[in-house]
């Protein structure tokens, strides 16, 4: 790690030797084994692993929700001890949206727990929508919404105070298939638009593959970082490159790692 | 012709209502179990000021029984299943005290605080606050985690999580449970009206009962429907109001959908 202080800038994610066990029903059980991981500032780094391996234990206790019993995670170059949203903006798997309040009061709900103003929230309110192509959506619920669609208004609610860094946790597992492509699309135009960095958890090595610039692949409990695989296919992805052998010979790669290691 | 179902609803009502006028007419009922509804409407009428008058009396006590059952309910239900302690510790005993039958307690309550409106009042709120408070338990337990991480995530501190989202998405638990609270006490206070009491819609039942007075009893009976069903109606109206999103949600915008009619329109409508 020769450019770990380079790393201190706004923007970035560092996870320093973070281990974590839980007490399980038949006692203590190891969850996270001294990980160290390093993401540049703008950089899209997916996580992938088996069912259990502490990937989206590792995303919670980068967003501040729970803390490792052992190690440091900076955010934006400081250490993250309780939820952030002015740093980190995190997106759940279910969208997560409060089905009482309309997208554009969802999208609000951050702000509003700064008590900005109302006009400001309304504005960037509005902002956001139209980034994640949800113009004229305002007033709609939740339940007038298709999971993709839920999930657009859940991104625009983790951009809405504009952190650096966007957490993800298999945002798109519940989708189906077209509308998981599509928003693998839509995810990356935001990104390109936005600068942010983005730390991404997903079951899915072709979704790893076509969005991420490196791959971080986990073993099963306790969970460690195996491998880093650099991904070097063109910006901006297309449709096209899943069918090209290098995509191929990445996701074999991946999937190779994870068959040894189970 | 297909009827739709709100229609095929108040063509059973329409004939629920014909029968109650055909049936003593036609002498099929004897007119003393049974006076038909237009005698019962004309002797409520004939006697609107002493019905006013129960009739108050009555919605004063529902009135506060009310609170006693659903502010209290409410309350008492969210302290006991907010927090794990106190939800295993009480909530078993609270779901016994449920089922033994409260009306047993009334002679009781008379003996202490008379055969006034304060008896009533206790009883009925007594009555109503059980299954208003577990309905207010098991709504706080079944809020999804899910959503207060999210808010954790955004930075809510605890009030405002209580503000913003625990209260919110307890409203559906806690109207069904004040449904069924206030039904109970109107029950409630009706009963304890027509056991012991000088005043009240329940006590002009017993007293025209005993006098073997059919229409000023039915016309009783007509205005405790009138009231059961008004109580409904708000409940209903204040639903539809709140938690539109709950009942919608069930049919639910599934995944290829990708527009969906912005008219929101309940189930039941």
């Amino acid at each position: 790690m020769a450019n770990v202080t380079a790393l201190r800038e706004r923007g970035s994610v560092e996870v320093q030797d973070v281990s974590h066990v839980y007490a399980g029903p038949g006692g203590e059980v190891p969850a996270l084994a001294g990980i160290s991981l390093a993401v540049a500032p703008g950089r899209f780094v997916v996580v992938v692993g088996p069912s259990g391996c502490g990937k989206s234990s590792l995303l919670m206790m980068m967003a501040g929700l729970r803390r490792p019993m052992a190690g440091t995670i900076l955010c934006d170059g400081r250490p993250i001890l309780d939820p952030d949203p002015d740093r980190v903006g995190v997106v759940f798997q279910d969208a997560s949206l409060f089905p009482w309040l309309s997208a554009a009061d969802n999208v609000e709900f951050p702000l509003a727990i700064r008590r900005l103003p109302r006009e400001e929230r309304r504005r960037r309110a509005a902002e956001m929508l139209r980034l994640v192509g949800l113009e004229g959506f305002d007033g709609r619920y939740p339940h007038e919404l298709s999971g993709g669609m839920k999930q657009r208004v859940s991104i625009a609610r983790g951009l809405v105070q504009d952190p650096p860094v966007l957490l993800m946790d298999e945002p798109f597992a519940a989708l189906d298939e077209q509308t998981r492509m599509t928003m693998g699309e839509e995810l990356l135009r935001i990104w390109s638009q936005t600068k942010k960095t983005v730390v991404f958890v997903t079951h899915s090595l072709t979704e790893a593959v076509y969005l991420a610039d490196e791959v971080l692949v986990m073993s099963p409990r306790p969970g460690r970082i195996i491998d880093r695989i650099e991904v070097a296919l063109a910006r901006p992805r297309t449709y096209e490159m899943m069918a090209s052998d290098a995509f191929g010979r990445l996701r074999d790669r991946i999937w190779r790692q994870i068959r040894s290691a189970a | 012709m297909r009827l739709s179902p709100a229609a095929a609803r108040w063509l059973i009502v329409a004939i629920l209502i014909l029968l109650w006028e055909a049936l003593p007419r036609l002498g099929l009922v004897a007119e003393l179990f049974l006076p038909p509804l237009s005698s019962t409407i004309a002797a409520a009428v004939a006697d609107w000021r002493e019905y006013a008058a129960a009739l108050l009396v009555t919605l004063y006590e529902v009135a506060l029984a009310m609170v006693i059952a659903c502010g209290g309910g409410i309350l008492a239900g969210a302290a006991v299943g907010g927090f794990a302690l106190t939800r295993n510790l009480l909530l078993p005993i609270f779901s016994t005290l449920y089922a033994v039958p409260i009306v047993i307690l009334y002679p009781v309550l008379t003996a202490w605080l008379g055969i006034g409106s304060e008896s009533k009042i206790a009883f009925a709120g007594v009555y109503g606050f059980f299954p208003t408070m577990l309905g207010t338990a098991a709504g706080i337990r079944t809020i999804d985690p899910q959503l207060l991480l999210a808010a954790r995530s955004m930075g809510a501190s605890f009030p405002q999580r209580l503000a913003r989202v625990i209260i919110p998405a307890s409203i559906p638990t806690v109207l069904a449970g004040l449904r069924l609270g206030g039904a109970l006490v109107i029950i409630g206070v009706v009963v304890s009206e027509m056991l012991t009491s000088t005043a009240g819609i329940g006590y002009l039942v017993t007293r025209y009962r005993t006098i073997l007075d059919s229409t000023h009893v039915f016309a009783s009976v007509l205005l405790i429907i009138l009231l059961t069903v008004a109580f409904n109606a708000l409940v209903r109206a204040v639903e539809r109001r709140t938690v539109i999103w709950q009942t919608a949600g069930r049919r639910g915008a599934g995944g290829g959908a990708e527009m969906t009619p912005a008219a929101v329109v309940p189930a039941s409508a």
